[in-house]
């Protein structure tokens, strides 16, 4: 069992440090898709993986050995886990669940406020506020806010852009899958830098909508310098700075340079490490299912 | 009659106080509601949306008078500000934004960049 372990905790980490660096050069669409389907099938295999050494430690307690009619001594002789490997696997598995359900009520929570505060109201909603925003909540049925101020500062075809780009992140579930990367990070934490690649890959993907709906990249370009630096200049703007910045810049350089090339032989490269995730997955959910088959007191056969 | 939801009887009850001639006491919403639901219900929903600020009240007797300064449209804005000012990150996590902030030396980038 060691050895498919290994492979699928090493094919993990791998995916965590390159799948960022990787996405970055990808197009936003396929970057987004990509990382946030990666991330949801690493994150699960490390689990599964977690779960069935924790299961070699755990299965020789009496009452779950009782329950799963195994034999504690057998399992103890058989098993090719140390035991604090196990009790490792369980502390880490017990901690990623634990954040994991807190995450999801938190922004379950989050997502049922937001979608009752707008309930009934129009598609587009003006809200009369000094502040230069704009936001969508999530699809279906989101709504696109946009504050007076932001509307007053901007010329009818930048208003165009940012209705576009708000529009491209309800028609493509943007939030959504925000959401999903977001819970896969909460339970492995490695994968914090993906999830960061893939919040900024999904503006960019709006924006790429936008430049393409309105068919200039240029007046993309500068309506989202001019938002931000328009939001950066109202003294009491009510949100914090970016932690990390540079996301605004990267994107108004993108959006001046032409359209970015597909690199499918990058997505191969992805695909092909979530494949490798696949196969460690399953021969240890082979080889964990041999162990506990040995062990057992009632026989199938 | 199909049970309400809390959100629906909340919406409900906005609604008679907004139609109303002016400030209502909980019973006077209990009645123009049919008056098939308990005073007490009524009268929990009521602190709710005033807690919430949704509705105003007034001193009325023994008890208070309550009245809706916003219409519908109004109310939703009203919600929408208060989502613009969240600082709750659970909620700015679920809403896709036009830009974020921006971070140290992102000012005299973008401004080089407009200029080009």
């Amino acid at each position: 069992m060691t050895a498919p372990v290994l492979a699928a905790f090493a094919v993990m980490l791998l995916f965590a440090a390159v799948a960022p660096r990787l996405g970055q050069r990808l197009t936003p669409a396929i970057a987004t898709c990509v990382l946030t389907a990666g991330s949801v099938i690493v994150a699960g295999s490390t689990g599964f993986v977690l779960a069935v050494l924790a299961l070699t430690w755990l299965g020789q307690a009496p009452l779950v050995a009782w329950l799963a009619d195994w034999s504690p001594s057998e399992l103890d002789a058989n098993t090719p886990v140390p035991e604090f490997v196990a009790a490792g696997a369980l502390i880490l598995l017990s901690a990623a669940g634990l954040r994991l359900l807190i995450r999801a009520i938190r922004r379950g929570r989050a997502l049922v406020a937001v979608r009752r505060a707008h309930r009934g109201s129009s598609a587009v909603i003006v809200v009369d506020s000094d502040c230069p925003d704009a936001f969508a909540t999530p699809a279906p049925h989101g709504r696109i806010v946009v504050t007076s101020a932001l509307l007053a500062a901007l010329s009818p075809e930048e208003q165009r852009v940012v209705l576009a780009h708000e529009r491209a992140h309800l028609r493509h579930w943007h939030a959504w899958l925000v959401v999903v990367a977001d819970l896969a990070e909460a339970s492995n934490p490695l994968l914090r830098p993906t999830v960061a690649v893939i919040r900024h890959a999904v503006e960019r993907w709006a924006d790429e909508d936008a430049a393409r709906r309105i068919g200039d990249r240029h007046l993309v370009a500068r309506t989202v310098a001019r938002v931000a630096l328009l939001r950066h200049d109202t003294a009491d703007s009510p949100l914090a700075p970016a932690a990390t910045g540079g996301q605004v810049p990267q994107r108004v350089r993108a959006l001046l340079s032409p359209p970015p090339d597909r690199r499918l032989w990058l997505v191969a490269v992805i695909v092909g490490l979530l494949t490798c995730s696949f196969v460690a997955t399953f021969a240890v959910e082979r080889t964990g299912d041999a162990l506990f088959d040995r062990v057992a007191t009632v026989q199938d056969r | 009659m199909p049970r309400r939801s809390r959100g629906g009887l909340e919406r409900e009850i906005h609604a008679v106080l907004a139609a109303g001639d002016g400030p209502m006491t909980a019973g006077q919403v209990r009645d123009a509601l049919g008056g098939d639901l308990a005073y007490t219900t009524v009268l929990t929903v009521l602190s709710r949306l005033f807690d919430k600020g949704e509705i105003a009240r007034e001193q009325a007797g023994r008890g208070y008078a309550y009245s809706a300064p916003y219409d519908a449209a109004a109310l939703t804005a009203r919600r929408m500000t208060l989502l613009l000012d969240d600082r709750d990150a659970d909620r700015a996590a679920v809403l896709t934004r036009f830009v974020d902030g921006l971070g140290p030396g992102d000012e005299q980038l973008l401004r080089g960049l407009l200029d080009r």
